[in-house]
């Protein structure tokens, strides 16, 4: 059987972030930067931004309590066609993001039945390829994976 | 955190128009209650309200839970929301959170506005 030899998962960027409430705008624009020329489409692009400021702003808020000596860690790594960006904060067991008892309906938070928010991991998991979250001791990591040239959910390329 | 996100309003025959600029998120929240207050506070008859977000660049999950709350308090005093200057990938989460079932979108300001005013506007 001959084997296609896969190239190793290659990391592009890894930085920290304070936990403030604003700073995942500084997230959004530091990985667009680092995936540009990676071949993802502009619509792509816009939905992974929207993604990582999404977790970006749980991490801060959620996982941190937005204490700002408690740092938010990014990292980008390449690997093969995805690109997979791992945004991890210190919740630990704690949610990094509020779970709703049920995803959110427009209809039931126009008419008071839900909080007009919690939206956040709705928006993720509608923005990427695949989100995985993974829990080791205090560090809570939430990963994002978009593949380049492939089409996110409901996306027609 | 101070806000990043600008209104300014004017009332047309039968619509009041709040353009926003900058940043749509949580911050925005006294912005966009302010401009709505301004729009319809003494117009009580007005039936439309037309959001224009051509200069908007940034809309996250608490600027959405925003419209929601915009989008709730117009339904309940019987006011239609229609929407402008969306850019294709905000377009996608107005439809993605069904935002857009609600809220008419229009591809820019003038086409919201002559469509709801007529020609005379």
């Amino acid at each position: 059987m001959t084997q296609v030899a896969r190239p190793a998962p290659r990391r592009l960027d890894a930085f920290e972030l304070p936990s403030e409430p604003g700073n995942e705008r500084l997230a959004l624009a530091r990985v667009a930067e680092t995936v540009q020329g990676l071949g993802l489409s502009d619509s792509r692009l816009e939905k992974l931004k929207t993604a990582v400021a999404e977790a970006t702003m749980n991490a801060i808020e959620h996982g941190n309590g937005n204490h700002a000596e408690i740092p938010v860690e990014v990292e980008v790594t390449q690997n093969g066609d995805e690109i997979i960006v791992a945004i991890s904060d210190q919740g630990g067991e704690a949610p990094s993001a509020p779970k709703p008892a049920e995803e959110p309906d427009l209809l039931k938070k126009l008419d008071g039945g839900q909080s007009p928010r919690g939206w956040g991991l709705f928006l993720i998991r509608n923005m990427v390829d695949a989100m995985d979250i993974t829990i080791n001791g205090q560090r809570h990591t939430i990963w994002l994976t978009m593949r380049t040239g492939g089409a996110a959910h409901g996306e027609h390329v | 955190m101070a806000s990043m996100c600008e209104a300014t309003t004017r009332v047309l025959p039968g619509a009041a128009v709040i353009e926003l600029s900058g940043e749509v998120d949580g911050s925005a929240a006294d912005v966009l209650t302010d401009a709505y207050q301004t729009a319809v506070g003494t117009h009580a008859d007005l039936g439309t309200v037309v959001l224009d977000f051509a200069a908007v660049d940034y809309i996250n999950s608490t600027g959405i839970a925003l419209i929601v709350s915009v989008l709730a308090r117009a339904r309940a005093e019987r006011r239609k929301v229609v929407a402008s200057g969306l850019s294709p990938h905000y377009r996608e989460i107005f439809d993605i959170t069904r935002l857009s079932d609600f809220i008419e979108l229009f591809p820019d300001l003038d086409r919201a506005v002559s469509q709801l005013t007529g020609p005379a506007a």
